[in-house]
């Protein structure tokens, strides 16, 4: 085993992570909301992807604002059905609906994708990067550009303007801020619009990796459950850091153990933080754990 | 005392009258595998519903004691050499108890959704473990179970087809119905309705949460794996599709459609879903969307269930039979 290669490997699928996890991030951490469609989500932004790009034959660069265009209808729409539930902070109800709409969009990607197994190729996604035995594609660079790009705008938002105190604000306190004037509604359907957009850019930057299929989403689905808690549910620089650590020990355990288990290892470590730190791990120690 | 024995008789007539049904309908071979199917879905979905229904708590991972029962028959009736099914009942009720009691005990002080994302995570991991475990028969599964045989000494006791299993299946629903009754009515169901509805009063009367949630979780293991059991010898092989998520849906609509806490209400939703995929099927994938759509409008737009939608009808008929 390249040791360094290895690590580069698991500095690549670290980004990944935290990128397809920060939509989850945003909605659990700041709205109190889960959304157990995700990792269908994550597949249907990679379908909109591909077909974008190999149907209609629209350029990558284009192809990804349309999958983030759909990615936010889906979530505005999710969000409208689940709306009473969410007013009622109802998160065993919104946990079912949000499993079922899963349930739609594989049958649903199905239907119009088809269920064989397809490759999203990019023009990045050919091309190396060689360090001397060291590589990676420039699709890969490009998520690591993306993911750490995406993080900071995230977190200036929340910290530094006023649309991002309205959203912390509805977290802390959904009735005090609709007795303040905020407009409620509107902040929920714009976490969920968010949440869908940031999931299939993940996946339109994330899918050329591996080949697609409409059954995908399930391994995505825990790596982000992983991200989140260990990075202490809803922190947004703990979520970065989570999904580098993980992408670092799931890189070296595929290598070490076996690449067949490493979600069910991913677990593992879900199961692990959760007895040993119920309340999940705050930013500081989360480097510690690996 | 009479009402409870009307009750009991309204029961047993209607008992009857299920048990008929197929036959009822024509014998057909497809009417029969409906019939069992439902029966070992419905059996599953009780296993689940003690826990939404009276704990107030969604766990995710009940596909896995299916799975485990179905699984622990498969091993014990193909490489185990086991032709009684009464032995490979009580290997996968022990199997279900076992994994329970780890799972209960590790996800005892988790709440809410971090115990469904807890429990989910365990079924996505555990079928990618039925996929790559050659053990378990890998992406192939475990092929060539036997029939059902629940012979005592002195007694032939097989099922050979769907038509056979039927009275089987449907004893096994009765049991599991009668089952879920008691729990109702124990001490441990009013325990976990107290610690649903009011945890801090339940702790103050003398109760300990975590032992009942534990205790409940015991309880609704084994009812799953016993379905899981069934369906093994139905289907006469298993294999990792017995984790997809097909199951977990079709769970949770069986445990919501009509209503919490209606004892036939897992039945007739199972019922109704399984008689939409074999008798009015639209494709697998529309069948798909059918069964998630119903199960978010359900919760969406009638959070009481199909039952709460009937109780105003049934109040407005008795106001009017009143009024004549």
């Amino acid at each position: 085993m390249n040791l360094s290669q290895q690590l580069i490997n698991g500095l690549v699928m670290g980004h990944a992570y935290a990128l397809v996890a920060i939509g989850w991030t945003l909605l659990l951490g700041v709205a109190r909301l889960v959304n157990f469609g995700h990792g269908q989500m994550y597949m249907l932004g990679a379908f909109v992807t591909w077909w974008a790009v190999t149907k209609a034959g629209v350029p990558y660069a284009l192809a990804l604002p349309i999958a983030m265009c759909v990615g936010a209808l889906f979530g505005v729409i999710m969000q409208r059905v689940m709306l009473k539930a969410t007013l009622e902070q109802n998160l065993v109800s919104i946990m079912i609906m949000t499993l079922g709409f899963g349930y739609v969009f594989s049958g649903g990607a199905a239907l119009v994708f088809g269920s064989t197994g397809e490759i999203l190729d990019t023009a990045l996604s050919r091309q190396e990067i060689t360090m001397g035995d060291l590589w990676m594609t420039w699709q890969d660079a490009a998520i690591i550009v993306a993911a750490i790009l995406v993080f900071i705008s995230l977190k200036w938002v929340l910290d530094g303007t006023r649309i991002g105190r309205l959203v912390r604000m509805v977290a802390e306190d959904p009735k005090l801020a609709m007795l303040a004037g905020v407009n409620v509604r509107r902040v929920y359907y714009g976490v969920f619009a968010f949440e869908g957009a940031a999931v299939a850019f993940a996946a339109g930057m994330v899918a050329p990796r591996t080949p697609i299929l409409t059954s995908m989403g399930f391994d995505e689905v825990i790596m982000t459950f992983v991200v989140v808690v260990l990075g202490g549910i809803g922190s947004v620089t703990g979520s970065y850091l989570a999904g580098i650590a993980l992408g670092l020990f799931t890189a070296l355990f595929g290598a070490l153990v076996s690449p067949a288990y490493t979600t069910a290892a991913a677990f593992l470590v879900l199961i692990a933080l959760l007895v040993l730190r119920p309340g999940g791990l705050s930013t500081g120690s989360a480097g510690g754990v690996h | 005392m009479e009402k409870r024995g009307r009750h009991y008789m309204a029961l047993g007539l209607t008992g009857f009258a299920v048990l008929c049904a197929p036959t009822v309908l024509g014998s057909g071979v497809s009417v029969y595998s409906a019939a069992v199917l439902i029966a070992i879905f419905a059996i599953m979905a009780y296993g689940l519903d003690v826990i939404v229904s009276d704990l107030g708590e969604v766990s995710l991972a009940h596909t896995v004691f299916f799975a485990a029962g179905s699984y622990t028959t498969a091993l014990l009736s193909t490489r185990g050499g086991v032709g009684s099914a009464w032995v490979t009942l009580v290997a996968a009720v022990l199997v279900a108890i076992c994994m329970a009691a780890l799972i209960g005990f590790v996800t005892l002080r988790l709440r809410e959704f971090v115990f469904s994302l807890v429990t989910y995570a365990l079924a996505v991991v555990a079928m990618t473990i039925a996929a790559n475990w050659s053990f378990l028969g890998g992406s192939d599964g475990i092929r060539g179970i036997p029939m059902l045989d629940l012979s005592l000494p002195g007694l032939t006791l097989t099922a050979r087809n769907d038509r056979e299993l039927w009275p089987y299946a449907f004893t096994l629903l009765a049991l599991t119905i009668y089952l879920i009754d008691r729990f109702r009515h124990s001490a441990l169901g009013a325990a976990a309705i107290m610690v649903h509805l009011n945890p801090r009063l339940a702790t103050m009367s003398g109760i300990d949460p975590a032992k009942v949630r534990l205790q409940v979780f015991l309880f609704s293991a084994p009812v799953s794996a016993a379905a899981g059991w069934l369906y093994a010898y139905q289907r006469a092989y298993v294999s990792a599709d017995l984790l997809e998520n097909y199951f977990l849906i079709l769970m949770l609509t069986a445990v919501v459609l009509i209503g919490k806490r209606q004892l036939l209400g897992p039945l007739a939703a199972t019922a109704l879903v399984l008689i939409q995929e074999k008798f009015f099927s639209l494709g697998g994938n529309v069948d798909k969307m059918i069964l998630g759509s119903v199960l978010v409008a359900i919760l969406a737009f009638f959070p009481q269930g199909l039952a709460g939608l009937a109780r105003p009808l049934a109040r407005m008929w008795t106001r009017r039979d009143a009024r004549n």
